[in-house]
């Protein structure tokens, strides 16, 4: 009789103690899975802030060389197809980070064209309205660059944490799955540089 | 994604080890590349820290002579991340980086600024500070003098958004003192009309607290007298001392730079 009472006292303690540890490694993951998608809807945002800055600097170089009409429509065609692909923060698969990546670089190439052929128009480049969206894009491209950094930095965070022993059990009893990074790509570390 | 893993992995310990980790003792004047003199260095400090003990607007600057592969826009806001510049509350820090020109290479410079601050330091700003006040001095090796001019104009703008004397809840406790006081001085005076005879114990206790209004006011002046000359208020031999420390803030990329 007394026997069955310890018994039955130790098997309570261990489950409250297993339901603890279940509860706490649990709301741990719950936590740094929704700072991921706190710092995914930053990195959108940047991204978004590089996408509204597009007008304005195609229709002031317009103006200058309208006739360049072929890379100016790249650029537009290149923004309203970044702005189509967006990814659902809940289901950040390397596929879908992988297309967003690729419309995005789409855009920087359209981009950098764009921004090359100022060269050839001296008035262009004098344009104070120009010079302003050119430094504009380039403290956009930092922030790109820092709203990425962070996004894989959480990313990393709650990956290290769902394959961590004995973590990793509870990771895969209630479905947690790997998140998927931006690929450090040749040069991606560094800012891109906008010429002047 | 393995090999992507790894890579970053690398990144992130590169990362580490490549910028310097935050001082200790905690400073904001951390002239690694040794372009200023002693006395100039102290000044600065003594500067900044009263601008940070009176709006709570932390400016860093940071002289580096390699910007170890890092852009110098990443190098700034790695810093300002890692040292957590600025308040958790305000986000408002402003990292000024500066790698001198050596040799053939660029000189280097860029101002972070910290989420807080991008509305009073707007990128077109920092680039003007960085055209106007910090590449024209450098270009003479002038170094301290573009870093003071560029401070100068930083204060002026962060001070315009964000000035919060102290912890923040200074002035509240101020008012629950005052009260404290009010209702304090009204006893004794009552005291003093209802009972003239023993009227020296009440005395000494205001006495006592009274001492204790005129060191806080003391405390409290150069809150109230401002930005211009409070440097002085903290007197000398505060170096090092003076500092708070960094806060928690928090920066988005925000900021521009230069190079020359």
């Amino acid at each position: 009789m007394k026997k069955g009472v310890i018994t039955g006292v130790v098997v309570i303690a261990v489950l409250m103690a297993a339901f603890v540890w279940v509860k706490n490694v649990y709301n741990r993951m719950v936590v740094s899975e929704e700072s991921i998608e706190a710092a995914w809807s930053q990195v959108e945002n940047v991204y978004q802030r590089r996408a509204d800055l597009i007008p304005n600097l195609v229709s002031t170089v317009k103006g200058y060389a309208a006739h360049e009409s072929e890379t100016l429509e790249g650029v537009v065609a290149a923004r309203a197809r970044a702005t189509q692909v967006t990814v659902d923060p809940a289901d950040l698969t390397p596929e879908a980070l992988e297309r967003f990546n690729a419309a995005q670089d789409e855009l920087s190439a359209a981009l950098g064209r764009l921004l090359m052929i100022q060269e050839n128009y001296p008035d262009l480049k004098a344009n104070q309205n120009f010079l302003e969206l050119q430094a504009q894009l380039e403290g956009t491209e930092n922030r790109i660059a820092t709203e990425r950094m962070k996004f894989n930095d959480a990313v990393k965070y709650f990956n290290t944490g769902i394959r961590r022993f004995p973590d990793n059990i509870i990771a895969s009893m209630f479905g947690f799955e790997k998140k998927a990074y931006f690929e450090a790509r040749e040069g991606a570390d560094a800012a891109p540089v906008v010429e002047f | 994604m393995k090999t992507a893993l790894m890579v970053i992995g690398a990144v992130f310990t590169l990362g580490l080890s490549a910028i310097p980790s935050r001082p200790v003792p905690q400073r904001l004047v951390n002239d690694y590349a040794k372009i200023f003199t002693p006395a100039q260095r102290e000044s600065l400090e003594r500067t900044l820290v009263a601008f940070d003990d009176t709006t709570s607007n932390q400016i860093t600057v940071v002289t580096i002579t390699d910007l170890e592969g890092y852009s110098a826009s990443e190098y700034a806001t790695r810093i300002g991340l890692d040292w957590q510049v600025g308040s958790a509350e305000f986000d408002n820090g402003v990292v000024l980086l500066v790698k001198p020109k050596i040799g053939n290479s660029y000189g280097e410079v860029f101002i972070a600024v910290g989420y807080g601050l991008e509305g009073a330091i707007p990128d077109a700003y920092a680039k003007r500070i960085i055209e106007n006040e910090l590449i024209p001095h450098f270009r003479e090796d002038d170094y301290f003098g573009g870093v003071e001019a560029a401070c100068d104009v930083l204060m002026k703008l962060a001070s315009g958004e964000i000035s919060e004397p102290g912890e923040g809840e200074e002035s509240e406790l101020w008012a629950v003192f005052g009260i404290f006081l009010i209702i304090i001085l009204g006893v004794f005076v009552l005291a003093v009309i209802f009972n003239s005879g023993s009227g020296n114990g009440g005395s000494g206790g205001s006495g006592g607290s009274g001492g204790s209004g005129g060191r806080r006011t003391i405390y409290v002046g150069p809150v109230i007298t401002g930005r211009g000359h409070s440097g002085g208020s903290f007197g000398g031999g505060s170096f090092g001392g003076g500092f708070g420390g960094f806060g928690g803030g928090s920066f988005g990329g925000g900021g521009a730079g230069g190079r020359w």
